[in-house]
């Protein structure tokens, strides 16, 4: 028995070694071809190694992927380092692709990027350098894809706003115009009030009177309240000022965005589109280049 | 800070004899003198009074024909404070010391053959002042002597009370006076004159500071005239509101131009092929936590002054002029206020 169960136990370890070195050995070579593309700086099969499944997917157009994931799972740790890597030739690609995207480095194998390099431009989002992705800033994005759709009415994101906020600004000037002839009324109001208080009223006309009278401080009560909304005003317009400015500037930042979008993609779905198929384009980029280093200096 | 600037040239009328009051040492001994002695004694004050008189004139000589600026600066600076008149001899017709400051500067020019401004002569008034050809009857330019220094005089629109610059004769300094130079040439000039009459203008008083500081090593701050790329323009609120650098964003976009961001959040305005605007917050590059904007121009070739942006671009000029209380260029405290 115990002989038997020796050689079973042995033929099991037998099979065990040969399955681990196996494992081993696919992973060591796994690891050596990743090795080896650095060495070469081959950015593809890089891409190609540390996400099989996505590559072969939108690459090879084929639906299951050769590559084992678990072996990916190898350089999760050392993701930063591969991003900083691989971000030398992606973002010299992105920079042609993509001329108003402005890229600022916030840690190892970070970035992010500001729309455009005008005055107070916008911080658009990050870069996914392992997805070949831009992460968007939603709200700043949503304004720019609003902003196109506005296009249409011809109008700019903020129009409707500063249009109310103008009108408003109007009406409180006419207020503060108006207060001449206000105070010009307020005084003959006042005068027929005291007419109406000295003149001797008869029994049947009495009710009117009332009426009439009624009717002048309430008038008198409207003019002072215009009164104090008047003094009011010259605070609510210098805010409203500061308003429009702040949104003429989004205007005008936006407009930038829209101009610099146009001229170099035509169009807002062209331009989405090609975010869209950035890794396809990039990786296609690459095999067209045959990962010829293009780094600038 | 100026005496009056209604001074006029100070004509004496002769004096009645009783007077005359006697110099204390003549005084002092005229009791122990006999009467040849106090004869001669008075021949004496008389010589040194018609030698005193003499000397001036030979001052003004060299004020009014000499070729050398040198002489000139020399003989300026001792006109402007020189006492003509004692108790014995009097001049009844004199020019007041502003008018030797104007008749300097003209002389200076003359030296460099670049005599832009007329001296003219006012009857009504009695006094001399410039007349720029080209601002003509708009500019009416006098000094205004320093209150409590006979070296010090401020060059002054005596219409309008703006006064252009501070000159000093003693110190060697002249300080011009954005505020004025604003008020005068950018808002009330523009409205009547054409831009070229007044970059003339600009140019004459440029002229006037490197000159003086050419020829007689004067400390000129030249303000928002000085077309240096060097030159920093420093804003009367270094703690420039972040919304007045919008304000110019929109302002400029709606004229077609873009206002651009550099490395150091500096705001750049490309004015053309060569012109460049940019105003920067030096509390970036000194690290130090309150912001501290100023304004600079750089053109190539040193020539464009943050002036001259001032005047050519419309709605640069706007921009200035609605946050003036922000923007205004920094003059010196010490004479302007």
């Amino acid at each position: 028995m115990a002989n038997i169960q020796d050689g079973v136990v042995q033929r099991e370890h037998i099979l065990a070694t040969t399955e681990l070195k196996k494992a081993v050995a696919n992973k060591a070579r796994y690891l050596q071809t990743l090795a080896a593309a650095i060495q070469e700086q081959d950015d593809r099969l890089v891409y190609q190694l540390i996400d099989g499944e996505r590559y072969s997917k939108e690459i090879m157009q084929a639906k299951h992927g050769t590559s084992d994931e678990r072996n990916e799972q190898l350089v999760a740790d050392i993701s930063d380092k591969l991003s900083q890597y691989l971000s030398g030739n992606l973002i010299a690609y992105l920079r042609e692709t993509y001329p108003f995207f402005y890229f600022e480095q916030i840690g190892l194998g970070q970035f992010q990027f500001y729309f455009g390099n005008w005055w107070d431009r916008r911080l658009f989002g990050t870069l996914d350098i392992l997805k070949v992705q831009f992460d968007f800033n939603q709200t700043e994005y949503k304004k720019l894809e609003l902003a196109f759709q506005l296009e249409e009415q011809k109008k700019r994101l903020n129009s409707d706003k500063i249009a109310a906020i103008s009108q408003q600004t109007d009406q409180l000037q006419a207020l503060i115009d108006a207060q001449n002839s206000r105070d010009k009324e307020k005084e003959q109001v006042r005068l027929q009030l005291k007419k109406l208080a000295q003149d001797k009223v008869l029994p049947w006309e009495a009710s009117k009177a009332k009426e009439a009278k009624q009717k002048l401080v309430e008038r008198l009560s409207l003019l002072t309240d215009q009164d104090e909304k008047a003094q009011q005003a010259y605070k609510i317009i210098r805010e409203s000022e500061e308003k429009v400015l702040a949104l003429s500037k989004e205007d005008t930042l936006i407009g930038y965005e829209k101009q610099s979008i146009v001229a170099k993609f035509g169009s807002f779905a062209n331009f989405t589109a090609c975010n869209e198929s950035l890794y396809r384009n990039y990786i296609a980029d690459l095999i067209a280049t045959k990962g010829r280093v293009k780094i600038d200096g | 800070m100026a005496e009056d600037y209604k001074q006029k040239t100070v004509t004496f009328t002769p004096k009645e004899i009783d007077n005359l009051k006697p110099s204390p040492a003549i005084r002092e001994s005229a009791a122990t003198l006999s009467t040849t002695g106090r004869l001669l004694a008075y021949n004496q004050e008389l010589k040194d009074s018609l030698n005193n008189g003499l000397y001036f004139t030979h001052l003004l000589d060299q004020l009014v024909q000499t070729g050398e600026p040198q002489t000139l600066f020399a003989a300026a600076q001792k006109l402007i404070n020189y006492q003509l008149d004692n108790s014995y001899l009097v001049f009844p017709q004199q020019y007041s010391r502003a008018d030797f400051y104007l008749i300097f500067l003209n002389r200076l020019l003359e030296l460099h053959n670049s005599e832009q401004v007329i001296l003219q002569s006012s009857d009504r008034n009695h006094e001399l002042y410039h007349e720029f050809p080209g601002i003509n009857t708009h500019g009416y330019f006098v000094f205004q002597l320093e209150k409590g220094s006979p070296d010090g005089a401020y060059y002054t629109e005596k219409n309008s009370g703006e006064i252009l610059f501070y000159l000093n004769f003693r110190k060697n300094i002249v300080r011009f006076n954005s505020r004025s130079v604003v008020k005068l040439l950018l808002v009330d000039y523009l409205k009547e004159l054409e831009p070229e009459a007044i970059k003339g203008f600009e140019v004459y008083l440029l002229n006037l500071g490197r000159y003086l500081k050419e020829d007689y090593g004067f400390d000129v701050d030249f303000n928002l005239l000085d077309p240096s790329n060097s030159a920093v323009y420093e804003l009367a609120n270094p703690q420039l509101p972040h919304s007045t650098i919008d304000q110019l964003f929109v302002m400029a976009a709606n004229g077609g131009r873009m206002l651009k961001v550099g490395e150091d959040n500096e705001a750049i305005l490309n004015l053309d092929k060569q012109t460049i605007v940019t105003l920067v917050d030096k509390s970036r590059s000194d690290h130090t936590a309150i912001s501290e904007w100023i304004i600079r121009v750089n053109d190539g070739e040193s020539r464009v002054a943050w002036f001259d942006i001032l005047l050519q671009y419309q709605f640069i000029r706007e921009w200035y002029l609605d946050n003036l209380a922000d923007l205004e260029v920094r003059s010196d405290l010490l004479y302007f206020n």
